[in-house]
């Protein structure tokens, strides 16, 4: 078990700098997400910590001492590949056991740890076959007791989920946070899916472009993004954006003019959750361009003034059909208000859904 | 609206509608003439090289006089080629599997009871006396009669042996340098990396016959001339450029993934190398080994150049004083040296198929 910190943490390839300057704090047993789209430097990020690549410059601590030269084969990381990274020519057991082949442990030792590795991921029953034999689940839980067998003081998950199909996904997502809750270990996960995020990790580490844009618990990105790259990315369906132009007491987004409270001047963008969204007599007038049932939900796409916009309804049966004349209401509360330029939130500004008059 | 009018269109009648029956009995037919062409073409260009093995093969089984008696050829012709449209007729008219099977043997059972009829009587292993007659050669000159400059023949399995020692050796070198760099050159950066890779092409494509001269010289200057150890060298160094970029492919073909994972589970870089990276290639490594050994059992040119004492010549320079020096004439035991020649590499193809295909699918890409 490990306290993991970025000091001033860069990386080049190259002319290519794919992290500029991180800096990071991972506490002890926790379970934290690297989120971002691809090539966003959260893998980099994860093979540094596996000490497959050196850091360019900065300091990478492990409890407070300094690892930045020690070999990967040193570090005692337990690191789970997206292509799970099975050995193809060994069975199950002999893939598990690889990690203590280099540790010179007694047999009998050997032969608990593989053992209690694969009880612990219900594997016991494969151990004979080869990955080519086993399904993508199966490879994975292989992968995982891969892992956890040399007792590692950190767990790197790099898109451990994203080749499993959907139901498989739901259910290791539940049994690797599980485990994790169980073993204590210091787990962090790297993923471009925001729920897989949002749903196992203590607090999610938003990255963009090898740069950290937020970290909170899943809560906190999710209800006070701090920049549009975050709202946009947390949420699903998307989070829709309105662009608008701030002055006193009101945004004027194209030929409509919404009321507003707080200190926003200038271009803004606003962004309004699908799911805040609701059908009412007042606001944004619409026509229904698009419906997609959801199961239980009916996902709306409304032609409005300010463009398409996106709106959730929590209803097995839908309310409006297509080409139906809507107006599209909110609370202000829920309205996320950024600054165009900076693209970082506005703190106490909201968007009213009240129509202005000089609309047209 | 436009999307009416697209709609329109789409639903149009008159358009007009496809007589699916023509068309499926029109590809049926491509289908058929397809294959029948390349049955034909595989023929072709097959049979310049079938042939001269079945004269080679029939001949030494059959020849007395150590003439070239065409007799049995003709007569072995008459069982084989009609076998061969029987048994291709019995799998194309045949409609189930059972009546396939059922055809093929009566095919088989007529083919073998005429061959023994018509050919058996004719075949013996007479040719084969190199094989345990050490002094075979008084033997065939007292048959033709004598041969003046006649060579001193070491045994045949002193030559076997040299083959398979030479063909080995160079077998062993090229296989382990070649994954050594090859695995450099796919996984490494380094200056030079690209032209290497170009040049490495390039180095196979100069005809080696050019070099025959200097490297005589060379070998001469190095103290290896007439010893296997000097050709081996030779050879190694014409095979690895071709055995270095075949690998590379295979090597390519190996995920990053499962190395990074072997590091951070403890292994060294040369310990992922060997337990995680290697058996993933071997069916590589078996390709190249099969290809390089068949290229030095086969080696002609330069054993003949740079090996004089005859208790080094390899199978394929007894195989040429066999038919050079002595007897000229006994087509039947140079026939019969040609067979026991080309055994061992056929085996080994028999036997390395499956890998040699491998080569062809993965190897080849990258």
């Amino acid at each position: 078990m490990a306290k993991v910190e970025f000091r001033n943490i860069a990386k080049r390839f190259g002319d290519v700098e794919v992290i500029p300057d991180m800096n990071l704090m991972i506490e002890d047993g926790e379970f934290v997400a690297l989120l971002g789209p691809s090539g966003c430097g959260k893998s980099t990020s994860l093979l540094l910590l596996a000490g497959i690549y050196l850091p360019t410059s900065g300091e990478l601590l492990f409890d407070d001492d300094l690892v930045n030269n020690v070999e990967a084969r040193d570090r005692n990381v337990g690191i789970v590949f997206q292509s799970y990274a099975l050995y193809p020519h060994m069975t199950a057991r002999d893939n598990i056991r690889f990690p203590l082949r280099f540790k010179k442990l007694p047999r009998e030792e050997v032969r608990r740890r593989v053992s209690e590795a694969s009880d612990l991921v219900q594997v016991a029953d494969l151990l004979d076959r080869r990955p080519s034999e086993m399904s993508g689940g199966q490879q994975q839980r292989v992968a995982l007791a891969r892992a956890l067998v040399k007792e590692p003081q950190l767990l790197l998950l790099d898109e451990p989920l994203s080749n499993l199909d959907a139901t498989l996904r739901l259910t290791m997502r539940t049994e690797i946070k599980s485990l994790q809750e169980k073993l204590g270990v210091t787990t962090i996960l790297v993923t471009h899916d925001q729920i897989e995020a949002t749903t196992m990790a203590d607090r999610v580490i938003c990255m963009r472009a090898g740069r950290i844009e937020q970290v909170g618990p899943p809560n906190d990105l999710y209800l006070r993004p701090r920049s549009i790259f975050v709202a946009g990315f947390i949420g699903s369906p998307p989070i829709n954006f309105v662009k608008g132009e701030a002055s006193n007491g009101s945004i004027r987004a194209g030929r409509v003019i919404f009321g507003a409270t707080g200190e926003a001047t200038g271009a803004v963008t606003v962004g309004l959750r699908p799911e805040h969204l609701r059908f009412s007599d007042e606001g944004l007038p619409g026509r229904v361009a698009q419906l997609e049932p959801m199961g239980r939900e009916i996902l709306y796409v409304v032609e409005t003034d300010c463009g398409y916009i996106r709106l959730l309804e929590q209803s097995v049966s839908a309310s409006q059909p297509i080409g139906a004349k809507v107006h599209v209401d909110f609370a202000p509360t829920d309205s996320l208000v950024f600054d165009s330029s900076t693209e970082v939130l506005i703190t106490g500004a909201q968007m009213h859904p009240r129509i202005l008059p000089g609309s047209n | 609206m436009a999307v009416e009018a697209a709609r329109a269109q789409f639903h149009a009648e008159g358009r007009p509608r496809a007589d699916w029956a023509k068309l499926a009995d029109r590809a049926r037919k491509l289908r058929q003439l397809r294959a029948t062409t390349v049955y034909i073409f595989l023929i072709a260009v097959s049979l310049p090289i079938i042939l001269p093995y079945f004269w080679l093969v029939t001949v030494a089984f059959s020849a007395k006089l150590g003439l070239a008696e065409t007799g049995v050829l003709w007569r072995s012709t008459l069982v084989l080629v009609p076998a061969a449209v029987g048994l291709w007729l019995a799998a194309a008219l045949s409609r189930s599997r059972r009546q396939m099977w059922l055809g093929i043997a009566a095919v088989t059972i007529i083919a073998a009871a005429s061959f023994a009829w018509l050919v058996g009587p004719d075949l013996h292993l007479g040719n084969f006396i190199f094989l345990w007659e050490r002094d075979f050669a008084s033997v065939i000159r007292s048959r033709v009669g004598e041969v003046r400059g006649a060579v001193q023949f070491p045994s045949v399995w002193h030559a076997f042996g040299n083959s398979i020692l030479l063909a080995g050796s160079q077998t062993v070198i090229v296989v382990s340098v070649a994954s050594l760099a090859a695995y450099y050159l796919s996984r490494f950066q380094f200056p030079g990396r690209a032209a290497m890779l170009r040049s490495l092409l390039v180095l196979h494509a100069f005809p080696v016959l050019t070099l025959i001269i200097p490297l005589f010289l060379m070998l001469n200057v190095m103290g290896l001339l007439d010893s296997l150890f000097g050709v081996v060298l030779v050879l190694v160094a014409f095979e690895l450029p071709f055995a270095i970029f075949i690998m590379k492919g295979f090597f390519d073909a190996v995920p990053w993934d499962i190395e990074m994972s072997a590091l951070a589970d403890g292994a060294s870089r040369r310990q992922a190398f060997v337990h995680v990276v290697l058996p993933q290639v071997t069916n590589g490594m078996l390709a190249i080994s099969v290809f390089t050994f068949i290229r030095g059992w086969e080696e002609y040119i330069f054993v003949f150049t740079f090996l004089i004492r005859n208790t080094n010549w390899t199978m394929s320079l007894y195989m040429f004083f066999v038919r050079d020096d002595i007897m000229g004439v006994d087509y039947g035991v140079v026939a019969a040296v040609g067979v026991f020649y080309l055994v061992p590499s056929l085996l080994l193809y028999v036997a390395a198929q499956r890998y040699l295909l491998q080569m062809s699918i993965s190897g080849v890409k990258g």
